[in-house]
């Protein structure tokens, strides 16, 4: 059993990163408080198997992107969740609405790339370095950089449609 | 756009929201629902489709020609096997270690679960097609003692039932064929 203490001080660090796994990951702010609440179910589930062999936050974007993939997978809930506070999951507090337009942008653009990408470039956006997103999605260093040089052509060449 | 992502970032950061009570339920919760979900359709339908299996068996010997035997006998088969398939092809779909893996080899198990899933269902669905077949005649010797093979009744319900049959089978495999792609494109993409 994790220690309850831990767990929510993780958790409370880590929210934005889980946010915007859950909003990459789902189309409907139903889906991702489903998403979010697995993520926050998996991490709790896990925390005893974690052992300091690497950083908090590489386990938690790993065990994140992964719950997202799993996550496809099941069929659209109804309602049996937790629901979460209402405005929890609701868009960042910008007070900017071209600003909150430009993130919409930003997400729509990313939500159009497979998982595989998806995941790469998520973690490039967070400012990971190859060898951290290389620890995290299991792929070399290198084929990483080749990867994020597609998606990002693949981005650019969306953005100019 | 990582300029643009660390100012979303940025906002999220300010929007922190959670508190201690609703982090523990949200786990807790889920820890419930999440046995529910998954034992509470599935027991259900294995334990009628066991019963009815074992109905079949118990009184087989009341299946007193030989096509009611070999009617029995495949309807008995079908009945266990079919939700041992289900069963499984679900365990399958759950067995991704998200804590053990990294992305690569969770996306690739998701992807081959994914595969074996929608190759069960479709069988599942050949096997129903069977059962429907053989289960009416099996199940009205039981119950009414009658054997509808004599009759025209038999004949005239599955030419009644097999077209629908075949519309929804069409239906769930042009489903079936999107998930296919996408699971064998991820397969392609991870293989880069």
């Amino acid at each position: 059993m994790p220690d309850k203490n831990q767990f929510v001080t993780i958790i409370k660090e880590h929210q934005g990163l889980i946010y915007k796994v859950t909003r990459l990951y789902t189309n409907s702010k139903e889906d991702a408080e489903d998403l979010y609440q697995d993520i926050v179910y998996q991490l709790w589930k896990s925390l005893d198997t974690f052992r300091n062999e690497s950083k908090i936050s590489t386990w938690i974007y790993r065990i994140a992107l992964n719950a997202s993939i799993t996550h496809l997978k099941k069929e659209k809930r109804k309602g049996n969740y937790f629901a979460v506070t209402e405005d929890l999951l609701n868009k960042e507090d910008s007070k900017d609405s071209v600003q909150e337009e430009r993130f919409d942008i930003l997400y729509t653009h990313l939500k159009k790339l497979n998982e595989v990408e998806k995941g790469i470039i998520f973690l490039y956006l967070e400012g990971k370095s190859y060898d951290e997103i290389a620890a995290i999605t299991g792929f070399t260093a290198s084929n990483v950089g080749t990867r994020l040089s597609r998606i990002k052509q693949k981005i650019s060449a969306e953005i100019k449609k | 756009m990582k300029t643009l992502w660390a100012e979303m970032s940025a906002a999220v950061e300010k929007q922190k929201k959670l508190t201690d009570s609703i982090i523990i339920k949200m786990a807790r919760t889920n820890y419930t629902n999440k046995l529910n979900k998954i034992k509470v359709p599935e027991t259900i339908s294995t334990f009628v489709a066991f019963a009815a299996a074992l109905l079949i068996i118990i009184n087989f010997q009341k299946l007193n020609t030989w096509y009611l035997a070999v009617s029995g006998a495949a309807a008995a088969l079908i009945l266990l096997v079919l939700p041992i398939l289900s069963l499984q092809s679900i365990k399958k779909m759950q067995s991704v270690n998200i804590a053990g893996s990294n992305y690569k080899q969770a996306l690739e198990k998701y992807a081959k679960g994914k595969l074996q899933f929608v190759s069960v269902q479709k069988s599942s669905f050949y096997l129903g097609a069977i059962l429907m077949l053989v289960v009416l005649p099996v199940e009205m010797k039981l119950i009414d003692g009658r054997d509808i093979f004599k009759g025209s009744a038999l004949w005239f319900s599955y030419v009644i039932g097999y077209p629908f049959y075949y519309l929804f089978f069409k239906w769930v495999f042009r489903k079936y064929t999107g998930i296919i792609n996408d699971a064998e494109n991820i397969l392609k993409e991870l293989e880069n």
